[in-house]
């Protein structure tokens, strides 16, 4: 009785304790939906040129303050945008043309040089942002949440465009900031909104646009919006 | 008091020692004071330290120079294009009394509180902490149950009990936690205005600022005196605070940027571990019930054992009562 009692007891007290232990569950988003004809392949990219004032052509980049919104600002002015409108930062295509779906796009072992400026230029060209470059890269583990994400997928339903960039990242100045949507894990927090576009099936004429509120970090809770555009090549 | 009621006592605090950390929701916050005490830790030295202090002066003293010197030539040039250069500088020079103001009393409380960090940084890992409730609870509540069902001898028991209350007792004075726990306090106490969601808004506002205001002055106010005439070397006579800025301008970015980071993915963490009960308490929260336990330990010594027929009796007559 009483051995059987005490082996009974530690028995409780060891699931309390184990009990105690485990902590609450995590909370998870999902990510939207996508239908429509997977567009596998590159997403080349046509450079961004300012006009005298306002959106520029091409692709472009645009940083929103904390608690800002895409419609109204207010927007971190680059400093070293070469556009009028600073708020504008023109993309220039990477070694890669561009976007590549399917695939992740990694930058090189080694990720920055001295001074902080990324060397991740497969998707884009570096560009300038506030004196450091600034780089693109998909990578299986999101480098700022050490996440595991897909490969990029976009897909074709009738000339729209969705999907999801859950690895688009951007890095500067050694550190990173997920960029993408959704978020990794599926989350749309802030004011990330779903991957959207259009497409022309015949000449492979293309747009995508997302935004993406960033979490955690220097820049927590601003915002990228992300235009690109372009021509589809669908992989042989 | 007899044995069984001091076992009972002594159940009563294992449990409720064990509980304790299920009660504060230690298991969830105590993490985020380790992982706040983390992103600080490689900003939480003088040398750090005093280098932010030297980037702010840096900003400040180029600022200055601008103000007085470049703002006014420009403003009097008759090259129209000169004077609109000063557009998007105008929103730094209006703001940076205040910037100045609120980051120089920032690093300032900061600094003080180096002493403070360091000595929480020194305890053993917040991590570890509910366990150090959770383990001893539960040793004295399954000695004090075990001593009462009759499955362990009153000599033992006491023994057990006595040792588990010793080391709640020494456990505060081993790790030094009358002397850091409240410094720890006293740290989570000025932090009480800086890790709050307005105050890292701010922060990050005046880095946009200073970030948009010395790209102004590298690209638009120094070409603009470049153009009335100035060479790179006159410039670097005539504004010589201007000219170090732009020269370390990167190395502030390296340095500040992971900072303003750190303070605002400690944010949440903060609010997580300022909900405990503060930490000058914690010593205690070892201490009174290690005396407790003690106590009782020395309290059932002079008592004689519960026998297993009493058990036996007890729980019969309850039973009767019970149908």
């Amino acid at each position: 009785m009483s051995r059987r009692t005490t082996r009974i007891v530690l028995s409780a007290a060891s699931l309390a304790i184990a009990a105690a232990a485990c902590g609450g569950g995590s909370s998870g988003g999902g990510a939207p939906a996508s239908s429509g004809t997977a567009l596998v392949g590159t997403f080349h990219i046509t450079a961004g040129r300012c006009t005298g004032s306002g959106a520029p052509t091409g692709s472009y980049f645009r940083m929103i303050d904390a608690n800002g919104t895409l419609a109204n600002g207010p927007y971190f002015e680059n400093p070293d945008s070469v556009c009028k409108d600073k708020s504008y930062s023109v993309e220039i295509p990477g070694t890669d043309g561009g976007l590549v779906t399917g695939t992740f796009q990694p930058p090189p072992a080694k990720a920055f040089d001295a001074q902080g400026n990324s060397l991740a230029d497969r998707i884009l060209e570096t560009g300038t942002f506030t004196a450091i470059q600034f780089g693109i890269q998909t990578e299986s583990t999101d480098p700022q949440s050490h996440t595991t994400v897909p490969a990029p997928q976009i897909f074709d339903d009738n000339g729209k465009l969705t999907g999801q960039l859950e690895a688009w990242s951007a890095s500067w100045n050694n550190q990173y900031f997920n960029q993408g949507s959704p978020k990794p894990g599926g989350a749309m927090p802030g004011i990330t909104s779903p991957v959207t576009g259009t497409y022309d099936a015949s000449t492979g004429a293309f747009t995508l646009s997302w935004t993406s509120s960033i979490v955690g970090g220097p820049f927590n809770s601003f915002s990228g919006y992300w235009h690109l555009q372009g021509h589809f090549t669908p992989s042989s | 008091m007899s044995r069984k009621t001091l076992l009972v006592i002594a159940a009563v605090i294992g449990i409720g020692l064990a509980a304790a950390p299920v009660a504060f929701q230690m298991f969830s916050r105590a993490p985020k004071g380790a992982a706040m005490l983390s992103d600080f830790k490689p900003f939480m030295t003088t040398q750090r330290l005093d280098g932010f202090q030297q980037d702010i002066g840096q900003i400040n003293a180029a600022v200055n120079e601008v103000d007085t010197k470049a703002v006014p030539q420009l403003e009097t040039s008759a090259d129209e294009h000169a004077n609109q250069t000063l557009a998007t500088y105008r929103s730094m020079q209006q703001q940076w009394p205040q910037i100045d103001s609120t980051m120089t009393t920032l690093l300032d409380k900061v600094q003080a509180n180096l002493g403070n960090y360091q000595a929480m940084a020194a305890l053993p890992s917040f991590e570890l902490f509910p366990w150090f409730f959770v383990i001893p609870g539960a040793l004295i509540a399954v000695l004090a149950i075990v001593g009462l069902l009759g499955g362990l001898s009153p000599r033992p028991t006491r023994i057990g009990l006595g040792v588990i209350g010793v080391g709640l007792i020494l456990a505060p004075v081993a790790f030094q936690m009358f002397d850091r726990a409240p410094k720890g306090a006293d740290m989570m106490s000025t932090f009480k205005t800086i890790e709050t969601p307005h105050r890292i808004g701010q922060i990050q506002s005046y880095f946009a600022t200073m970030a948009v205001g010395q790209g102004a002055i590298r690209n638009d106010i120094v070409p603009a005196l470049q153009s009335t005439g100035s060479t790179t070397q006159d410039l670097a006579t005539s504004y010589p605070a201007t000219t170090a800025l732009d020269a370390s301008w990167i190395h502030i970015l390296n340095d500040m940027t992971p900072m303003i980071g750190a303070m605002s993915d400690s944010e949440p963490r903060y609010q997580a571990i300022s909900s405990l009960p503060s930490f000058k308490l914690f010593p205690w929260f070892f201490v009174i019930p290690g005396a407790l336990v003690f106590f009782v330990a020395i309290g059932a010594a002079g008592d004689a054992p519960v026998r297993r027929t009493d058990v036996s009796e007890h729980l019969e007559t309850t039973e009767a009562v019970s149908v």
